[in-house]
């Protein structure tokens, strides 16, 4: 070699750098002999059992899916499960490879288990034919639809069924919008390139907020089949490892009697602990069914649900704006005493109307309260009461305390789609003066104020609590077997509003006297349970005789009274007044929170 | 073709263009329209071949165009071509394509370009630019200073594609240059140690899942159904074909399928089955003759920046065709490295004859 290289160069005056070039190419070349030594080993020592190897046998990799982590209630007690389910596989590669015969496999297959051919068909030409992991066609396959396929296996080359653990729920519409759904990596997310194809991947709720800890790795093993696919050997394995565990702040005790108290009715409810933001119990009915969505849905039925009229999809706790209605009457009343433009002894005489200029506001009661003075203004939900005081207090004032209060901000909730709601801007961002009717509206909830019933949960915890808004905390913490608890939420404040003790307190009387005292909350009374609520009716547009008497109806409550345990917001959508419908489902659900102590009283009495 | 170009040059350019090392070119890539024509790869069907023939004869011409070039002045414009090739791969985050989830290709009305594959001569050249500039002179530690940056930024650049392999092809590249260019070997290792200790650094930056395909690729057996499986199968390809091979015909196509990225990547295994030990030995042998030649085009040149250049065109090369024969045979874990001048790829081609580009312009240039 040394001769080839100094060829050209002139002989016996080669540099220090021919030199290093020789000694390089020397060791390029060393490197091409030890390649040429591991041919010679691969195919020549060797090559009988690689050629044994690559005529009788295959090599068949198959995934095992990671089990998901399960998501608990704050007790321990599981939300979700998981069960193992047969899945009805391709295997490209396997597949024969010309058209004709692989359309009769598929077509085979479309008889045996009575899918469409279609569907088969699709699935296999989403992957390339030489692609030699399973696509996962159809989940949640019958024992009988195993023996089927397992029967037919010597017509059916390059089609098999997997165990892989799916979830399962307490019951289909279970906390659908808490938890979420999990399902097939999406185009999108492919797209991104973190998922495999097939993989399970969180898509909504809890479910999605936690993928990352959810999901567990997905192990494999590597299999040598014959040519009837029976497995001759094991070539190596790679256990899977489940996912985290997820404790969230969910009572299940609490959703599942929530879910009862809201059957038939459209609309949304929320439990919070008042005292750290947890959210015990979170529900928006209409539900979509969480089974149905879970694995591979069939496309008429995913069609029914996104274009269903009551919008099943939606989580009308965080997603949909209401008017507050009456509720705010509280808010207003705090503004009024904290500013001092209303004092506790302000009397009004309610005869039903109240007049503005041109306009005529009336009372929801026909005729009036009478004499009312703030604490029964509250209580009774006087409306003429609240329009003379929203105009003392002033709109920019009340829309200012609708802020600190947390109205038109994000809660801060971990799920996705938090609507703001909407307050007035104040006065020094509007060019015209405050329209007075527009006060006057606001002052009991309606008109240009939105909120959503999570905001509402917020602010009656406020109240409870004395001034605290909790972010709502959805998760407590995640742990995983090995390394124990790897993410944990204290909770957060994210705002505190000043009120002298004084005005808290007053407004917590005038709240209990609502539900105990021949408020409009009555129908929410619970013996032996010091409860405080508001109710609301959210009045809608009516633009026709046929959305007139739909209104939402609101009822917030917390207990008990003295040092409060739990905030519960119900919102009834379309369901008349406040105190006549959500009201009683409140109560249903405060009875099976304060179970022992109402049991307790009933014994007694 | 080349001499009627070259006519308009120095006459005396063309007495001394390498033919064997062109004929060795020219006997692998026609191993590679052999083994492409016999593949049925996809739906594509066999139209890979005569693709690959297309940019064979792209690569022709840019090959032409190199050789005609005075290499210094290709050095000399070398800062800028670097930083083209730096935005090009800046381009690929921009509006790249992805393929099997890494952004590693630009599309180009009907083509896809690779740039990552372009940007290996303009690291060439840029490495060349920086050890035989004034700042790396004399050659010692300052050199190392000046030249490990270049290899850095691109690094980081490409491996955040992700494409492990191609970035970390820049560092024997380096090495070779440095060697080249009279580095004592005791700072290189220096160096070699202080490259070592940042790449913790580098860790830091990358997202979970581009952690886990870097250690998939030093532990490919964590990722049973990916790259472990690639190698099983190449292995049994390989071997299956034993001294003689199994003949176009004797291939069994269905047995081919099973390996993926067969008309890419994974090439030599089909050709080892097709072509057994003895075709091994002749496509190596033709690929060892190619180097041995750019290794003396870079011993008979006269001054540093010819060297230079010859050594960084035949080590890239030479690096590639390792690796690739490396990782097939289960030697190497598997990286995204094509074996030049066989794997089929468009910007593989261009690059690998603009480097016998290179190669051909300093030979035809050393007696000037």
């Amino acid at each position: 070699m040394n001769r080839i290289l100094a060829r050209r160069g002139l002989p016996g005056r080669r540099d220090a750098g021919q030199r290093r070039i020789t000694v390089m190419a020397a060791a390029v070349t060393a490197a091409f002999l030890i390649l040429i030594g591991q041919l010679w080993y691969l195919q020549v020592l060797e090559g009988g059992r690689f050629l044994d190897a690559s005529d009788k046998n295959r090599l068949r990799i198959r995934p095992i899916a990671a089990p998901r982590g399960i998501l608990y209630d704050r007790h321990g007690v599981p939300l979700v499960d998981n069960r193992p389910t047969f899945t009805l596989s391709l295997i490209p590669r396997e597949l024969p490879r010309e058209a004709a015969a692989r359309d009769a496999v598929l077509g085979r297959v479309a008889a045996l288990l009575r899918i469409p051919f279609q569907e088969l068909q699709e699935a296999a030409a989403r992957v390339p034919l030489d692609s030699f992991l399973p696509v996962r066609v159809r989940r949640g396959l019958t024992l009988e639809d195993v023996a089927k396929v397992e029967e037919w296996k010597l017509e059916l080359a390059g089609v098999i069924t997997e165990v892989e653990p799916q979830r399962v729920y307490p019951n289909s519409r279970f906390a659908a919008h808490l938890l979420g759904y999990v399902r097939e990596a999406s185009d999108d997310q492919l797209r991104q390139g973190r998922y495999r194809r097939g993989e399970m991947v969180g898509q909504n709720g809890l479910e999605r907020l936690l993928d990352e800890y959810l999901r567990g790795k997905d192990g494999g093993e590597r299999i040598e089949v014959d040519v009837m696919g029976r497995t001759v050997r094991m070539v190596q394995q790679n256990e899977p490892h489940p996912g985290a565990q997820v404790v969230t702040a969910v009572d299940r005790r609490i959703q599942e009697a929530a879910e009862r108290a809201m059957e038939g009715h459209a609309g949304a409810v929320v439990v919070m602990d008042p005292r750290n933001g947890d959210v015990l119990a979170m529900l928006s009915t209409p539900a979509y069914e969480i089974d149905q969505f879970t694995g591979t849905i069939d496309r008429a039925a995913w069609q029914r649900v996104v274009q269903d009229p009551k919008f099943p999809l939606l989580n009308r706790v965080i997603q949909s704006q209401y008017a507050p209605g009456s509720i705010f009457k509280l808010l207003v009343a705090a503004a009024g005493l904290q500013e001092g433009t209303l004092t506790p002894g302000d009397r009004v005489q309610c005869n039903g109307e109240f007049r503005l200029g041109n306009a005529t506001f009336k009372d929801w009661k026909e005729g009036g309260h009478g004499l009312v003075d703030t604490h029964h203004a509250i209580a009774q939900s006087c409306n003429i009461f609240f329009y003379q005081a929203g105009l003392k207090i002033s709109g920019p004032v009340i829309a200012r305390y609708a802020q600190a209060f947390g109205f038109g901000r994000p809660t801060g909730i971990e799920l996705p789609g938090e609507r703001l709601g909407l307050v007035p801007a104040g006065r020094r961002e509007r060019r015209v003066a405050w329209p007075l009717g527009e006060t006057v509206n606001m002052s009991i909830g309606q008109g240009a104020v939105l909120v959503t019933p999570m905001q509402v949960a917020r602010f009656m915890g406020a109240i409870a609590n004395g001034g605290v808004l909790w972010r709502p905390r959805l998760v407590q913490r995640v742990e995983r077997p090995e390394t124990g608890v790897v993410y944990s939420d204290p909770g957060q404040v994210n705002g505190h509003v000043e009120i002298s003790p004084v005005v808290w307190e007053l407004l917590r009387r005038a709240l209990w006297a609502a539900v105990n005292d021949g408020g409009t909350g009555a129908e929410a009374r619970i013996p032996g349970l010091e409860i405080a609520g508001k109710t609301g009716t959210a009045q809608m547009m009516a633009k026709s005789k046929a959305s007139l008497g739909q209104d939402h109806a609101w009822f917030a409550a917390f207990a008990p009274v003295k040092d409060p345990e739990v905030v519960v917001v119900v919102l009834v959508e379309r369901g008349g007044k406040g105190g006549q419908v959500a009201a009683p489902i409140a109560r249903r659900i405060l009875q099976a929170i304060f179970l022992e102590k109402v049991a307790a009283v009933e014994v007694r009495g | 073709m080349t001499a009627k170009v070259m006519m308009r040059f120095d006459r005396r350019l063309l007495q001394n263009v390498d033919w064997a090392l062109l004929a060795a070119a020219v006997l692998v890539f026609a191993m590679s329209m052999l083994t492409l024509a016999n593949l049925h790869v996809g739906r594509a069907g066999g139209g890979v071949a005569w693709r690959q023939a297309a940019w064979f004869c792209v690569g022709l011409v840019a090959l032409v165009v190199v050789a005609s070039l005075d290499y210094r002045r290709l050095v000399r414009a070398a800062p800028g071509i670097y930083l083209l090739g730096l935005a090009a791969l800046a381009l690929v985050w921009a509006l790249g394509r992805s393929v099997s989830g890494a952004r590693r290709w630009i599309a180009l009305g009907p083509l896809t370009v690779q740039p990552s594959e372009i940007f290996k001569v303009c690291f060439v050249l840029m490495a060349v630019w920086a050890v035989t500039s004034r700042w790396a002179q004399p050659i010692g530690a300052n050199t190392l200073l000046v030249a490990l940056p270049i290899a850095a930024v691109p690094f980081v650049v490409i491996i955040k594609q992700p494409d492990l392999g191609t970035a970390l092809l820049l560092f024997p590249v380096l090495v070779v240059l440095l060697v080249g260019a009279g580095l004592r070997l005791r700072l290189l290792g220096a160096g070699a140690i202080a490259g070592l200790a940042a790449l913790p650094l580098a860790w830091l930056v990358l997202k979970d899942y581009q952690r886990e395909r870097i250690l998939v690729f030093l532990d490919p057996f964590r990722d049973p159904l990916g790259s472990a499986y690639n190698v099983i199968q190449a292995k049994i390809a390989i071997g299956s074909g034993q001294l003689l091979g199994k003949g176009v015909a004797g291939a069994t196509q269905s047995r081919l399928a099973f390996l993926p990225e067969r008309h890419t990547d994974f090439i030599f295994a089909v050709f080892a089955e097709t072509w057994g030990f003895v075709g091994c030995l002749v496509l190596l042998m033709c690929y060892v003759l190619l180097l041995l030649r750019g290794f003396d085009i870079a011993a008979s040149a006269r001054e540093p920046v010819g060297r230079l250049v010859a050594l960084g065109a035949t080590s890239l090369l030479a690096a590639q065709v390792l690796i690739n024969v490396g990782m097939v045979t289960g030697l190497l874990p598997v990286v995204g490295i094509p074996l030049p001048l066989m794997s089929y790829g468009g910007s593989s081609m261009v690059t690998s004859l603009i480097g016998l580009g290179l190669l051909l312009s300093v030979r035809m240039r050393q007696f000037q």
